[in-house]
């Protein structure tokens, strides 16, 4: 059972890198329920991944405001806590620790709860079933195909039962086998878990997984799609 | 899974590295625990040759802060002895000298059928006596080390000795030592009638009070002379101070190599592993954590390399007391206090060592776990 899902509220967000050279974000307004799928698309540069940088407090806006609940988004110098409790991050790499197994790697954002030793291993198991790969659970990283990487990155994500589950290009890194499997997975756990499930992507095969696509242009978002059930 | 199970893991994982911080952190802990087993030994061993002569204080003159005081007039043997406080007094005359082609070796004049004969233990012959002939006994190490009998000759400082006696002491100086009487001793070194230190056993032990009123008496009867413990005349001598301070230089100079080498292992380890670090931070690792996970693999490089650099010293030491120069003078051990020694001094360099990296890592942006990609 994951935490409730919030809404978050981003209004008038901008951010430029290179001393104001480079506009990520210019001005940007994006509400997000809680419970949706929503996805992210737009070409390279646009400013996906630093909106979901923001998403999930990574990153402060230079200006404009960020809630989660209501609540202002915490700095990110002390926004450890708040990403530990509500926020499950996927990335494109998977970037699994590679001296650890799968179902230590799971562990890993667990060290941050209260959780005992004997806990957090049986939920690591426990995620490791969910998507499929409890068989592989002593396994490193270097032992494990794409897909499985993925999927124990999902897992991880999962960990502390975060509220919202933010990926960036999750499938970018895989086959279209791989892909379409992981998108299949991030489906279900949506369904089952109720988590608010954010994906930025570039692939249209992906995004026609979301309930609503967002597509993002220079740093603005361009149109806002609710796609049918 | 634990983070120091974490820590270990990242250890293990460059090998390479690791070995070569592990053996440059061993030789510097080999280092303070061969030097301060030698400092300590040298200390303990002068202690233990006072404690087994049932020696209670020692009167020597009052600037004299050598191993081996400068000789004084034997007569104020007789001042001391007169002191209300005492039982017993024995002068001796005491050198570092030349004994056939050994290295320098300690002789001591001890005043004939003083008390401080009386823990000795003849193996074979006897004891020097005052009959005006050039005998010596030799300790059982002297006597092995210059492969010399009962009934041979050795010469002292080119002079011709009979060997009479060899014997067994519980003191390794002793052990290491040639020995004659006080009145041949003053006879070689041409200092007649002194001694260099006066031995004192007090009426009641080493009771507090006591000593107190001897050194007052001493003070008082005695200008220009000084009574005190044994252990503080130890730790008054300018040799052990010496040896104490070599001990700390080495110590601090290995605390500084040492964790220079984790300094730079970690860094290079942070450097290498930014996406990595970024990637827990991203996923709500507190700041302190990945300080302490850094600091927990300089600790483990630390303590492995000082266990490393126990035994490695202790290897050391070994073959130091079995070189001509230090056998049966010095009584190095490797004591669990010098073990703990060494692995807090292994733990400080870890910890000197880690500290920057450490701060380093965790100021990493978590942003850069996303743009890695």
């Amino acid at each position: 059972m994951m935490g409730q899902s919030p809404r978050i509220e981003a209004l008038g967000l901008t951010c430029s890198y290179d001393g104001g050279r480079i506009a990520a974000l210019r001005g940007l307004d994006l509400s997000i329920d809680a419970g949706e799928f929503i996805a992210i698309v737009g070409p390279s540069g646009c400013g996906k991944s630093t909106l979901l940088a923001m998403l999930g407090a990574l990153e402060a806006p230079q200006s404009g405001t960020l809630s989660f609940d209501g609540r202002a988004f915490p700095a990110p110098h002390r926004a450890s806590a708040f990403r530990a409790r509500h926020i499950g991050f996927v990335f494109q790499s998977f970037h699994l620790l590679p001296t650890l197994s799968a179902a230590e790697n799971i562990e890993v954002p667990m060290l941050e709860s209260t959780q005992s030793q004997r806990q957090r291993r049986e939920r690591a198991r426990m995620l490791l079933q969910l998507v499929g790969l409890d068989h592989r659970s002593d396994d490193r990283p270097s032992m494990l195909s794409g897909g499985e990487r993925q999927r124990v990155a999902i897992a991880r994500a999962l960990a502390n039962q975060p509220s919202v589950l933010l990926a960036d290009e999750p499938t970018g890194s895989l086959d279209s086998i791989n892909a379409a499997r992981v998108m299949q997975l991030f489906e279900q756990l949506h369904a089952e878990l109720g988590t608010t499930l954010v994906v930025v992507t570039h692939d249209g095969k992906v995004a026609g997984h979301a309930q609503r696509v967002v597509r993002m242009q220079d740093g603005r978002i361009i149109a806002d799609v609710e796609h049918a059930a | 899974m634990t983070l120091a199970g974490i820590a270990w893991r990242n250890v293990h994982a460059r090998p390479s590295r690791s070995v070569l911080t592990l053996i440059g952190i061993a030789l510097s802990v080999a280092a303070v625990v061969a030097l301060t087993a030698l400092a300590w030994g040298f200390e303990a061993s002068w202690q233990r040759a006072a404690d087994v002569r049932g020696t209670d204080a020692v009167v020597t003159r009052t600037a004299s802060q050598n191993a081996l005081p400068s000789p004084f007039d034997a007569g104020v043997s007789d001042t001391v002895r007169s002191l209300p406080q005492v039982r017993e007094v024995a002068g001796l005359l005491s050198e570092l000298m030349s004994v056939n082609d050994a290295p320098p070796m300690f002789v001591f004049g001890w005043q004939a059928e003083s008390f401080l004969w009386r823990h000795l233990t003849l193996t074979s012959g006897r004891f020097p006596i005052e009959n005006g002939r050039a005998e010596v006994a030799l300790g059982r190490l002297a006597a092995d080390l210059l492969g010399k009998r009962v009934g041979e000759t050795i010469h002292v400082d080119a002079e011709p000795f009979v060997l009479v006696g060899i014997f067994d002491s519980p003191a390794l100086v002793e052990n290491g030592a040639a020995l004659m009487t006080l009145a041949q001793m003053q006879r070689i070194t041409d200092h007649l009638d002194r001694v260099n230190l006066i031995n004192v056993r007090l009426n009641d032990g080493s009771d507090e009070i006591t000593l107190a009123q001897f050194r007052a008496a001493v003070a008082q009867a005695l200008p220009g002379y000084l009574a005190v413990t044994a252990g503080d005349l130890v730790q008054q001598n300018v040799m052990v101070r010496l040896a104490q301070a070599m001990s700390w230089a080495v110590t601090v100079l290995a605390v500084l190599i040492g964790g220079a080498g984790v300094f730079n292992t970690m860094l290079m380890s942070v450097f290498e592993r930014t996406r990595e670090i970024a990637i827990l931070l991203a996923v709500g690792w507190r700041r302190g954590r990945v300080i302490r996970m850094i600091l927990l693999e300089s600790l483990v490089l630390g303590l492995a390399g000082g266990v490393m650099g126990v035994l490695l010293g202790s290897l050391a030491v070994e073959a130091l007391l079995w070189s001509d120069m230090i056998r049966g003078r010095i009584d190095a051990q490797i004591t669990t206090g010098l073990v703990g020694y060494a692995l807090t001094v292994a733990v400080a360099l870890g910890l000197v060592g880690g500290v920057y990296p450490a701060i380093r890592a965790s100021g990493l942006k978590p942003a850069s776990a996303l743009h890695a990609d």
